[in-house]
């Protein structure tokens, strides 16, 4: 089962409820290559409504990246080239996702992937983004809880 | 290394070589789509393009020995503007797969091989496992509306088996609370493995098919052993 599916599922069962007025600030999504487009060709299909859904569930104020989905561009963080040493060519390889971020103006980013959170993390001081929040979806999730 | 300044000796090529691939990387129309849309080209010199062309010209152990199929994160924006639908995030896979073990660059096949032997990417021991699961719950339970929370460990019959990423039990043990705090608040039954329960496959990054069988196959085991229907898998 993925986490979207199970995400989803407790929303709309109504087993989790969810305070859409914890964050304002503005906020955008980043599809992992691998849960977008790279599913959409393997299994016939990628992810791309399913977390925006859950993103609308848990806020108001969020943005899509431009170009996103089938065209979305990788984090620079994916195949394992967190973990293989070449790091200046990882840095560098983000310029481009980095640029999609700031056209937004977001203060978060919301991901469901941990190499995606891993890269961002480790890069966004490098791009001047140090203040820019890495959520994961479900973290995002666990923080708009409302607990009876 | 390979640059596009290197001068290949004409007699090196062999069509054939690598012709039983099955990327259709002899389809390539050299039309660059793939170079323009990759995020990576340029990189160390990298170019989709020429790579492909490169398997389809036999130069086999120039693109293995190469940098270039471990700079590229297999993201398959080139493949998805193809117009000969070359499966090049594979190739570059099947590439790695090429590379000796003992050469394969950073703690990729090092961890690969401490999760065969151990189980876990980390060679956390069992114990020490429990501990840290056992510990952050404690954590989790003293947050308001938390109260009585527990981390279920190998908990016969239980509706879903997560695996854990070994960040979480590493660095990064905060982290194991949302999923927590989500199963608490759903009323979950829900339980983790105090073995196998290793959620990364890094067979995946190095070309490794029988390594990710292995994992894979060793969940499947756990779910089996406690009779868990759903699996979820958030690696």
């Amino acid at each position: 089962m993925t986490v979207f599916d199970l995400l989803i599922q407790y929303i709309k069962d109504g087993r989790i409820h969810l305070d859409k007025s914890k964050f304002t600030q503005l906020a955008t999504y980043h599809d992992p290559c691998n849960y977008g487009r790279k599913a959409q060709k393997r299994f016939g299909h990628g992810f791309f409504q399913e977390p925006r859904w859950i993103l609308d569930q848990c806020m108001e104020n969020w943005v899509d990246l431009y170009p996103r989905q089938m065209n979305q561009i990788c984090c620079g963080g994916g195949g394992g080239t967190l973990t293989n040493g070449y790091n200046p060519e990882r840095v560098f390889y983000a310029r481009k996702k980095i640029d999609q971020i700031k056209a937004t103006g977001a203060k978060m980013l919301v991901v469901p992937c941990h190499s995606c959170h891993g890269q961002f993390n480790n890069i966004k001081a490098e791009y001047g983004l140090e203040d820019l929040e890495i959520k994961y979806l479900w973290e995002l999730v666990a923080d708009c809880l409302i607990l009876s | 290394m390979i640059s596009s300044s290197e001068i290949i000796d004409m007699d090196q090529l062999d069509h054939t070589r690598c012709r039983n691939w099955p990327f259709l990387q002899d389809f390539c129309v050299t039309c660059g789509m793939c170079a323009s849309s990759c995020p990576a080209s340029g990189i160390d010199g990298f170019d989709p393009r020429m790579l492909v062309r490169m398997v389809s010209l036999g130069l086999a152990e120039e693109v293995i020995d190469a940098r270039w199929p471990w700079i590229c994160t297999m993201c398959g924006k080139c493949e998805n503007v193809c117009p000969m639908q070359i499966d090049i995030a594979d190739l570059i896979r099947k590439i790695r797969s090429k590379r000796e073990r003992e050469k394969v660059p950073g703690i990729l096949h090092k961890g690969l091989v401490a999760a065969l032997e151990t189980g876990n990417n980390l060679r956390l021991p069992k114990d020490d496992f429990i501990f840290i699961i056992e510990d952050v719950a404690e954590e989790v339970a003293e947050e308001p509306g938390f109260e009585g929370f527990k981390a279920p460990i190998d908990k016969k019959g239980a509706n879903i088996l997560t695996t854990i990423h070994n960040k979480l039990v590493n660095t990064h043990t905060e982290d194991l609370k949302h999923w927590w705090k989500i199963f608490h608040a759903a009323k979950e039954d829900w339980t983790v493995t105090s073995e196998n329960w290793e959620g990364t496959s890094w067979g995946y990054f190095t070309g490794d098919d029988d390594a990710m069988k292995i994992m894979a196959g060793r969940i499947v085991e756990q779910m089996e052993k406690l009779e868990v229907k759903t699996l979820l898998w958030p690696e």
